[in-house]
């Protein structure tokens, strides 16, 4: 079965290159959302499995959105894509519950081989 | 003095070397910079697009990317194969680079270097309160035949 993607990114052509990019994997793809505000009450309708989540977004911001997906549903994988590329947000985020953590920019391979691993981890 | 001149240098190469990976991971297509200036005099360098991010916390100031159409329809192409894109999605690609662009200088200048989300216009806009004070300095590329500014403004 299908595991349920939502993909959330102010940049709607981010979030067109996502899609195109795990097109091969068996995932269906759920929605996309533009800032964090939205992604949340989409995870609250649509109870995605995965979620790919920007950080530097308007109203919400991705970490203080992490931390309402993970109240929701703390199984759900999240996969952090973002341009900030300093260590401690990427702490902070992985402390928050986050699966995995990807700098843009992000190439094809870069995708694939983190969400190779965000899915195997849990023997889907 | 001296030692304020070669920090702001440093952080400029930061911002060349962001730019040159953003194109050289993304498109394995290589960018030219060009011999970048300090900018004396008034008004924006500015192509037709630019995205904005506007940097706070342990620097004030900001950073726009600036080209014309033909350069952000390129990567759109590239990137989702739409070969003639809206102006939403130009616009959108000129903000996504800036942002990119700016974010990553935080692997060496940490997380108290803050940026903006973007802010993204065509053309000259009508209005934008540029920060005072602010050194600015020009980075000329080319990128796959496509000229392109990177200004950065620091204090």
């Amino acid at each position: 079965m299908s595991e349920r993607l939502l993909i959330v990114d102010d940049s709607s052509v981010m979030r067109r290159t996502i899609e195109k990019n795990l097109s091969d994997y068996d995932l269906e793809i759920i929605g996309q959302a533009s800032n964090g505000a939205e992604a949340v009450q989409m995870v609250e309708d649509e109870k995605p499995d995965v979620v790919t989540l920007d950080i530097t977004m308007p109203e919400m911001d991705g970490i203080s959105c992490l931390e309402e997906i993970m109240k929701i549903n703390p199984d759900t994988k999240v996969m952090i894509i973002t341009a900030l590329a300093d260590k401690l947000t990427g702490l902070i985020a992985l402390d928050k519950g986050a699966r995995g953590f990807m700098y843009k920019p992000v190439n094809a391979n870069d995708l694939a081989k983190a969400f190779d691993k965000l899915l195997k981890r849990d023997g889907k | 003095m001296e030692s304020r001149k070669e920090e702001f240098e440093a952080t400029c190469n930061l911002f060349i070397n962001s730019v040159s990976n953003y194109f050289k991971h993304l498109t394995e297509i290589d960018s030219d910079m060009k011999v970048p200036y300090l900018k004396e005099s008034e008004g924006l360098v500015l192509k037709d697009f630019t995205g904005m991010i506007g940097i706070s916390g342990s620097r004030q100031g900001f950073v726009y990317i600036s080209a014309n159409r033909e350069m952000f329809a390129d990567l759109i192409n590239m990137f989702i194969g739409i070969e003639d894109p809206s102006n939403e999605d130009i616009l959108d690609m000129a903000g996504e680079i800036s942002n990119v662009v700016a974010g990553n200088v935080r692997a060496n200048l940490g997380a108290n270097f803050m940026i903006s989300v973007p802010t993204v216009f065509e053309g000259m806009p009508t209005e934008l309160n540029m920060p005072e004070n602010v050194s600015i300095y020009v980075i000329p590329i080319n990128w796959n035949g496509h000229e392109a500014f990177v200004v950065l403004g620091l204090d």
